[in-house]
């Protein structure tokens, strides 16, 4: 038995370094090779820190992940349901002030992106570099500022991507015609005038991303276009704009739904008011839109995703490992199975319950298998989805993290307790 | 009623009266049913939302239903795989609900069990003797339902990581930090004023000249105990053990940053499941979590009555 397993291990290297074979020693701090990261991991447990809100996403690791790590690798995955990631943080905090270093901490990987990366990196507690040293970071394109800047910070090989996402939209096509959709900020403005109170949006707040994000795409639009925005924060930049933006936002309000007294505070409570009809338009980050919604029983089997025409933020999130996790080889050979084209092909399919879309280059698999499984999760996005095409289209990067503070502080202050703006 | 129609017609003012009784008699009915309601009404919700599917407005009962969220939770095989075998392999793999469920109610006995050990013998000082800085002891038991659970929580896990360093050290294998014995002795902090303050009342009201007369007949100190102390307080014990189990029960804080969140209790669970908003999983969770207390409550509700020599605070404070 112990020897079947061996052998699958070995099979499973030989199975990985074929897809990319530039491992170096250097990329792994600790580690002589990949082979000795495989054969260490045997045997190992891995505790995967991540949000756990989604019973579709834990029971797609549980599926996805769990079962080829036990079967091929013989590594136990120990998924640690989180209702925040900050919560991940501050254990990792608390471990490195308690002085649990070494391998003495608990957690051997975080799902993470933003300020919580951010916060680590800077305390200096993530293990690393090691992003570009596992075997199946060859398909990742390191040199997409959307993958080696989380939220216009340096990634350096301390985090490897697991998932992307889009900011779009969905609609009930039930109630409203694909050729009213508004397809953009200023389209959207006229639809709300002429349709009172069927329209919100999330309040930008922390933990509220994706109405930050809402808000943050306005900015590119009223200021003609995103590249400026590109780079380090610019203080001249955002007062230039942001009166204008919230200017426009105050307009809004009236004709919104309960008059922009209040706003949906989450996700969900935004995906509950668009299933209850008492707003058009949901929000999400998916690139198969509200498939999983659907499936689900939250929104009507008829919503499907749409998309404006520019101006729309996608980034990717990624997995991280302390600097004292215990089993950092069995969490090496988890981000590097999450890059394996297989998974990432099971991934973007809403079939399976996963969120988000691709990390890696599908353009890069040369594997013949491989491919033809990237091809099949290509045609099986489902009909909730909106046109791949139209998503690409729109994609720009998201900008410096300090947008996203001053964004929220300022919107709540202007846009819903009407302070007033400066001049 | 009987007794009122020979006086209603000779007599207006107890008439009057009758009917006014009448009224009070129908609006305390009112008030109980209505507080009632309010009671199971969210019980209620729970149930429709646990089975039901694309339950939208304008539908005031929904009008699909389905066990999506039970097959969710690994509680019941999908559709169409529902045989016996299926269910005795899925529970026998134990669902994640079922082992929190578990976890929790022995979290929970354990819990209860050392805070009465603990509690009693303070209680019986607090609620029968007078002594210089009583005030103080008591303003100390209390503290932990004032101070914020986070207040101490984050410290304490530091100050475990390092004992548990500690003891590694010296060959001794304890994790407190991350370990179900951490969040136990944790639970105690917030479960402690409960114990102590319930039963200080049921002392305050206790005559220990019984137990002078049963030790002049003779009777050792554990006969004593079991004999006439422990039957004189039962039902104030009941009531502290119902708050202590409770109490753990429903922590969530202490519980996550003690337990590292590796200890996963139903409150784990329900937490985040509620940042989904998938509300057929958070109320069929939501059952599953107040199932156990409702059950406790019935079996304890004799002990719970106002003429109960059990409810009493530190007695006269």
């Amino acid at each position: 038995m112990q020897t079947m397993k061996r052998m699958a291990g070995v099979l499973a290297v030989a199975a990985a370094t074929a897809f990319g074979t530039h491992a170096v020693a250097d990329d792994l701090p600790g580690f002589g090779s990949w082979d000795e990261v495989v054969e260490q991991a045997h045997g190992q447990t891995v505790f995967w820190y991540m949000w756990g809100g989604s019973d579709n996403i834990n029971g797609f690791v549980d599926n996805f992940y769990g079962k080829p790590l036990m079967e091929e690798y013989g590594i136990t995955l120990e998924r640690v349901p989180l209702a925040d990631t900050v919560d991940a943080v501050n254990q990792v905090i608390s471990e490195q002030e308690a002085g649990a270093t070494g391998d003495k901490g608990t957690i051997d990987l975080i799902w993470i992106n933003g300020e919580n990366f951010f916060t680590l990196r800077q305390a200096d507690l993530l293990y690393g570099p090691w992003a570009e040293g596992v075997p199946n970071s060859a398909l990742v394109d390191w040199a997409n500022p959307a993958i080696n800047l989380d939220f216009g910070r340096p990634v350096e090989g301390y985090e490897s991507p697991w998932s992307s996402a889009q900011f779009h939209f969905v609609y009930d096509s039930a109630r409203l015609n694909e050729g009213d959709l508004p397809r953009s900020y200023a389209e959207l403005g006229d639809w709300i005038a002429a349709n009172p109170g069927r329209f919100s949006y999330i309040a930008p707040g922390p933990g509220a991303f994706v109405g930050t994000r809402f808000v943050k795409q306005l900015f590119f639009e009223v200021s003609g276009g995103h590249a400026q925005w590109v780079g380090p924060f610019n203080e001249e930049l955002y007062n230039k704009w942001a009166p204008e933006v919230w200017k426009m936002l105050i307009a809004w309000k009236p004709n919104l739904w309960r008059e922009g007294e209040t706003y949906p505070a989450s996700n969900a409570e935004l995906r509950d008011l668009f299933a209850n009809g008492e707003v058009e338009f949901d929000f999400t980050q998916s690139p198969s839109g509200p498939a999983s919604n659907i499936e689900s029983g939250l929104v009507p089997p008829t919503s499907r995703a749409f998309a404006f025409d520019a101006n729309l933020i996608g980034d990717f999130n990624y997995v991280a490992i302390p600097f004292n996790a215990p089993n950092k080889a069995a969490a090496l050979v988890t981000a590097n199975l999450i890059l394996r084209p297989d998974r990432q092909a099971a991934q973007v399919q809403p079939a399976n319950g996963f969120c988000c879309g691709w990390a890696i280059d599908v353009a890069r698999v040369s594997d013949a298998g491989q491919q033809a499984a990237v091809a099949e999760a290509m045609q099986n996005l489902g009909d909730a989805a909106a046109d791949p095409a139209r998503l690409a289209a729109a994609l720009v990067a998201d900008i410096a993290a300090e947008y996203q503070s001053r964004i929220e502080a300022d919107w709540q202050a202007h846009v819903l307790r009407g302070e007033p703006l400066p001049n | 009623m009987s007794d009122a129609a020979p006086t209603a017609s000779t007599n207006v003012s107890a008439r009057d009266g009758n009917v006014g009784a009448a009224v009070r008699k129908v609006i305390f009915y009112l008030t109980i049913a209505f507080m009632c309601l309010m009671l199971v009404l969210p019980v209620i919700a729970f149930f429709f939302n646990a089975f039901a599917f694309r339950w939208f407005y304008p539908q005031f009962i929904p009008k699909e239903w389905s066990l999506q969220a039970w097959e969710r939770l690994d509680l019941i095989p999908p559709e169409g795989e529902r045989t016996l075998a299926n269910f005795i392999a899925l529970w026998l793999e134990v669902p994640d609900a079922v082992s929190a469920l578990w976890l929790s109610l022995s979290i929970g006995a354990v819990v209860t069990g050392i805070s009465i050990l603990i509690g009693l013998p303070a209680a019986r000082a607090l609620g029968l003797y007078r002594f210089r800085g009583k005030r103080i002891v008591e303003f100390m038991i209390i503290t932990p339902t004032i101070v914020p659970p986070i207040a101490f929580s984050l410290g304490l896990n530091i100050n475990f990581i390092r004992w548990d360093l500690a003891l590694a050290d010296a060959g001794i294998p304890l994790d407190l930090a991350g370990s179900v014995v951490g969040v136990a002795i944790v639970h105690l902090v917030p479960v402690m004023p409960y114990v102590v303050l319930t039963l200080s009342g049921v002392f305050a009201n206790y005559n220990a000249d019984f137990e002078a007369q049963a030790r002049s007949l003779g009777a050792g100190p554990i006969r004593i105990f079991f004999d006439v102390t422990f039957p004189a307080i039962l039902p104030g014990l009941f009531v502290a053990g119902l708050f202590a189990f409770l109490v753990s029960w429903s922590q969530y804080l202490l519980t996550f940053l003690i337990g590292q969140g590796r200890v996963i209790t139903l409150p784990m669970l329900l937490f985040s499941a509620a940042g989904s908003g998938n509300n057929a999983v958070i109320a069929v969770l939501s059952l599953i979590f107040i199932a156990p207390a409702v059950l406790i409550l019935l079996v304890a509700s004799r002990y719970l009555s106002g003429d109960s020599s059990a409810v009493g605070g530190f007695g006269r404070v």
